[in-house]
């Protein structure tokens, strides 16, 4: 389900418990509900369905894969631990987690800067990582369908998508990105939420 | 104020506030209905930028995380009318377990999820049981049994130990006549009692069963309409507890 390239296919071939033989597959919202009543069969699907974007986002916002990768297992633990709390009301399961995912890489990111974390920062910086990342993106980008999110993106004017998506994949408050955009405070966030709200009229989100 | 912190919602979206300014929107978020409505909307959106940084997660993080997850207990869940704890029964085999009939719209919809069927039917009876369906639906101990009954169709246990109680979702048996009708039973080492019958002809249900004391399995029979004092066997359905 989320590739078909050799590296994860021996994982997948494993036998997965499967609740039922021939029905469709489970939706992630069935997924977190029965993760929610403690199943860890369900959850172990749940991964399946939501790693990828769990530690593909961290991966964007940290640009570290050992800090991803640590921060991805402490939200998808975090999913496991609070999928009681999920309400289907307030939106998709999909959504849910990747909120918790971008709320912990950005909260990452923002105490490794309160310490001044140079250490850290160096090591990311430095880590012959981005041309993993690179390949990685590349990869994803092929093989998934966000063509639609590009699209959209591209339908913004620059100013709103570049403050979107600098807050967005580069984890920056509207403060730090009104810096790097050299524009005012006030017109970064109107920027952002008129981005936004065009970006959720062109993906057509409607709840 | 308010018109500072309305600004503040497409930053928030995107987790491009300070901690401050997120305590801020997210109180206001509970006070302004329509402000919630959108930020969810864009919450929604948000999250789609994170179709184009999917990206295959290391091999060993799995197991590390299924591994966790096991030893990790889960949250409780939103209190939803908290009830005084009840008592565990002093002297079960006299007391007999009742059970209704309960649909609430939540709660079926999780119901139906587990047991694979959409339109259960079933009579909402008040608000009460509907809740009591949901306390057991999001117990942190409640666990999922499911079994094909023989001649078609499913059941569905939801039980909570430390709610003592079950959630029984009967889907799509075989079709009865309007003088047979479907029995529950709760069934231990020293025999069965009835966990209540299902209204002559119906194939589908969502009930709510109290008070499952020591039993070891919920079965299902097929009866007279109005049901019987002991099962007619062989049953159509046994579904084990959780022990």
């Amino acid at each position: 389900m989320t590739s078909d390239q050799g590296s994860g296919a021996a994982r997948r071939e494993q036998p997965r418990l499967t609740a039922v033989p021939g029905e469709a597959a489970d939706t992630p919202e069935q997924l977190l509900h029965r993760t929610a009543l403690g199943d860890e069969d369900a959850f172990a699907q749940l991964y399946d369905l939501t790693a990828p974007r769990v530690y593909g986002l961290c991966l964007r916002v940290l640009r570290d894969p050992a800090q991803a990768e640590e921060v991805a297992q402490e939200v998808l633990i975090e999913v496991w631990r609070t999928a009681t709390r999920f309400d289907e009301r307030r939106g998709s399961a999909s959504a849910w987690v990747a909120t918790i995912a971008h709320r912990r890489a950005v909260d990452r990111v923002r105490s490794a800067q309160a310490s001044g974390d140079r250490e850290r920062r160096a090591a990311a910086a430095d880590a012959p990582t981005e041309e993993g990342y690179d390949a990685v993106a590349e990869a994803a980008a092929v093989r998934l369908e966000h063509r639609q999110v590009r699209r959209c993106l591209k339908t913004l004017t620059e100013l709103q998508r570049q403050a979107v998506t600098l807050a967005y994949y580069g984890g920056h408050t509207y403060r730090q990105v009104a810096v790097l955009l050299e524009a005012a405070v006030p017109t970064v966030k109107s920027r952002i939420r008129d981005g936004l709200v065009k970006l959720r009229d062109c993906l057509e989100v409607a709840r | 104020m308010s018109a500072d912190v309305h600004t503040l919602i497409g930053p928030w979206v995107l987790d491009a506030v300070d901690e401050d300014e997120r305590t801020l929107v997210e109180r206001h978020l509970t006070e302004c209905a329509e402000c919630a409505a959108e930020a969810a909307e864009l919450r929604e959106t948000v999250a789609r930028l994170s179709d184009v940084t999917i990206a295959e997660p290391p091999a060993g993080l799995r197991d590390r995380v299924l591994h966790a997850a096991h030893r990790t207990r889960q949250e409780a869940p939103p209190a939803p009318a908290p009830e005084p704890a009840r008592a565990r029964p002093q002297r079960r085999r006299v007391r007999m377990p009742r059970w209704r009939l309960a649909l609430g719209a939540a709660a079926i919809a999780v119901a139906a999820a587990f047991a694979g069927i959409v339109g259960t039917v079933a009579v909402l009876q008040s608000t009460t049981e509907q809740d009591r369906v949901a306390t057991v639906l999001e117990a942190a101990d409640a666990e999922v049994a499911y079994q094909e009954a023989e001649g078609g169709g499913r059941v569905t246990v939801i039980a909570s130990e430390s709610l003592d109680d079950a959630v029984v979702v009967v889907s799509d048996l075989a079709a009865l006549s309007e003088d047979r009708a479907y029995q529950l039973w709760l069934v231990d080492a020293e025999g069965q009692q009835s966990a209540g019958v299902m209204d002559p002809g119906d194939s589908s249900a969502t009930m709510l069963v109290e008070g499952l004391g020591d039993a070891d399995l919920i079965g299902v029979t097929e009866e007279p309409a109005g049901g019987s004092t002991s099962p007619t066997l062989p049953m159509i359905a046994d579904v084990a507890l959780p022990a």
